[in-house]
């Protein structure tokens, strides 16, 4: 079978990328589920990311321990920024997300344990590939039933009309900091695992232009429902490499098939939201 | 069912499998270079290197006449992609060597899928600290800023500077280190280091730094910065009364033409050191700028030298190895030799280059560098 282990070979780096960036998308749905442009979600997989490799490299703990703590870091940032930041709305809460990402690049830029500019390399390559996609399927999982529940239907509201939701009872405080938190959580999974598969991490994997491409795959995928948004990264993924034999003008044909998506398609790819029971005696 | 399965399974094995390699087939090498995005001037450079040196080499081939065949793969300048280039380069194509990535932190990402496969790679323009030690499969022609800079600071040495100060950019890696290397550089020179200031990339006000500098008279300056902020030194420095009799040294990342572009005459008889320059006097340099000129109608840069360089290398321990087996390749190369564009070349005990003969000083002179005299 020397054949199938060499297009395991190829292919594996793909095969992580694909499960760590639909952790990603969730991560990322999970706040635009309640309507908030949060999009600290690459700030959250740095520190998941970070805390994990230091776990792992001055520590010396195992891969079991190390995973389910490395939600932990990102949670308390969100917790301690999710005060101020959610007082902020649409591009504005953007802009502050964003900056936050930010100040994390200046501390793993300047802190000599963090390896600076060098980032940190020589991580066990401990995630296995199931671990990974269990990961996602759970989340998938979660978040539906989530979705059907009444949780869902009230994220939903604050989405369509914040107002409405509010003078329905919605503690919309606490809904947006538990969102904050979970998709803190899993982004944190997304950079402990991926920390965990390629050996090396560094500052820039986790600036701007990470927490944008996490952005694009929730809008290309759409948020009606969990599968949507990973349907978004997996597209989104795999099309560079789809492209490759076209060589010089693969960028320009991956940027032209998401323009024209998203011109056709503005509610993403997957439009269709999760069926949920009308209660009877209620009108729909 | 069970048939289809196998039928299925047999066309896909056929599909995959590369033929039995022959005698006669051409040697697979790769290459994941940056062909796309902000960094792609690196690698579309040394693509163009690649290409010269491919054309040359193919003529006579290798082996006794066995061809070089080259697949190049754009990396896109990320991690994830010069990690898919490098593992489609081996798991597809099954070359016996690779050459790139372009960027040291792409190395960093993708040298260790190379060097657990046992397949030997080169990088060309990695010159940050540590690259070799990511295997005994990692080697690289690009020379380390810690080789270069010595061979500057012996220069404002020997041009009779006693005293420098350094100033350095404390929020790049690249500056940070750069300075490091300078400190000992400058020791090991016999300057005495009679004042160190440092300051951020994005500053544009150095004049505290510089005051203070020029009450201590010293006979030379080392800055370590990208060339936006040496440049902004420079200019400032120029107002503040500095003239001719300070000697400013440079590093890598002075090595650029945007200095004389930002500074200009304020950069004046700047010193900077470079692994290769465009008019090096020597035979095998001056051969391979005409090659270069008349194939791309432009002047080569130190990227697209370094590349060409590079291959010629790789094709001779081929050659040595005595067939295209990556571990033979990886142990031949340790011992080839080879006199190129960059000058006589080999690999020292760290897999990085062992000489520094190849540096040559060059000095800033009416807005365009120049070996210094």
């Amino acid at each position: 079978m020397a054949w199938f282990d060499d297009l395991l070979f190829t292919y594996q780096n793909l095969a992580v990328a694909l499960g760590v960036n639909g952790l990603l998308a969730l991560s990322m749905y999970v706040v635009l589920a309640v309507g908030q442009l949060s999009l600290g979600q690459a700030a959250f997989m740095g520190l998941g990311a970070y805390s994990s490799a230091l776990m792992s490299l001055q520590l010396g703990w195992p891969f079991w321990a190390v995973l389910p703590l490395s939600c932990v870091v990102p949670v308390l940032f969100a917790l301690a920024v999710g005060g101020p930041t959610l007082r902020l709305n649409g591009v504005y809460l953007a802009i502050a997300t964003i900056g936050l990402g930010e100040v994390l690049r200046g501390v793993y830029l300047n802190v000599d344990v963090l390896g600076g500019a060098m980032g940190l390399s020589g991580i066990p390559e401990a995630a296995p590939l199931w671990l990974i996609y269990a990961m996602l399927a759970l989340a998938v999982l979660v978040l539906w039933q989530v979705g059907k529940s009444g949780i869902g239907r009230a994220m939903e509201a604050m989405r369509l009309d914040e107002t409405a939701a509010l003078s329905m009872g919605v503690n919309i405080r606490r809904y947006r900091l538990a969102t904050l938190c979970a998709s803190a959580v899993l982004a944190g999974l997304a950079g402990a695992l991926s920390a965990h598969s390629t050996d090396f991490i560094g500052p820039n994997d986790f600036g701007f232009e990470p927490a944008v491409t996490i952005l694009s795959f929730a809008l290309l995928g759409g948020i009606g429902s969990p599968f949507a948004p990973v349907l978004g990264a997996w597209l989104l993924t795999l099309l560079p490499e789809v492209l490759r034999p076209l060589a010089d003008v693969r960028l320009v044909m991956n940027g032209a098939v998401i323009v024209v998506a998203v011109l056709f398609l503005p509610r993403g790819l997957l439009a269709w939201r999760m069926p949920r029971h009308v209660r009877p005696g209620r009108a729909a | 069912m069970l048939k289809r399965r196998t039928l299925a399974a047999a066309a896909l094995a056929a599909l995959l499998l590369p033929m039995a390699a022959s005698a006669a087939d051409p040697v697979p090498l790769g290459a994941v270079e940056v062909l796309t995005g902000p960094t792609a001037a690196y690698g579309t450079a040394a693509k163009a290197g690649l290409d010269l040196a491919l054309e040359a080499i193919n003529g006579k081939g290798v082996l006794g006449g066995r061809k070089l065949s080259l697949t190049v793969e754009d990396s896109a300048g990320t991690k994830d992609g010069a990690i898919n280039a490098m593992r489609k380069l081996i798991g597809r194509d099954k070359v016996v060597a690779l050459i790139g990535p372009t960027l040291s932190n792409e190395m960093f990402a993708a040298g260790p899928v190379a060097n657990a496969r046992g397949i030997p790679t080169i990088g060309t323009s990695t010159t940050a600290n540590g690259i070799t030690d990511i295997g005994p499969f990692i080697f690289r022609t690009a020379m380390p800023e810690a080789d270069v800079i010595p061979v500057t600071m012996r220069k404002a040495a020997a041009r009779g500077a006693k005293t420098i100060a350094l100033m350095y950019a404390n929020d790049d890696a690249f500056s940070k280190s750069g300075f490091e290397v300078m400190q000992k550089a400058a020791a090991t020179a016999g300057l005495q280091i009679v004042a160190t200031e440092s300051f951020a990339s994005k500053d544009t006000d150095f004049s505290a730094q510089l005051t203070k500098i020029k009450a201590l008279k010293p006979d030379a300056i080392g800055i370590s910065a990208l060339v936006e902020p040496v440049s902004g030194v420079l200019l400032q420095a120029r107002q503040l009364g500095f003239g001719a009799e300070t000697q400013f040294v440079g590093g890598n990342g002075s090595n650029s033409p945007k200095l004389a572009a930002i500074a200009g005459a304020a950069a004046e008889g700047m010193l900077v050191g470079s692994p290769w320059f465009v008019a090096k006097p020597d035979a095998a340099n001056q051969a391979f700028v005409a090659a270069f000129q008349s194939k791309y109608g432009k002047a080569p840069d130190q990227f697209a030298a370094q590349a060409y360089d590079t291959l010629f290398i790789l094709a001779e321990a081929i050659d040595r190895a005595g067939e295209a087996d990556p571990a033979k390749i990886r142990d031949a190369l340790t011992k080839t030799e080879h006199t190129g564009a960059l000058g006589p070349f080999r690999f020292g005990e760290n897999r990085s280059p062992a000489a520094t003969e190849g540096v040559v000083v060059l000095e800033l002179h009416d807005g365009a560098f120049r070996i210094a005299p």
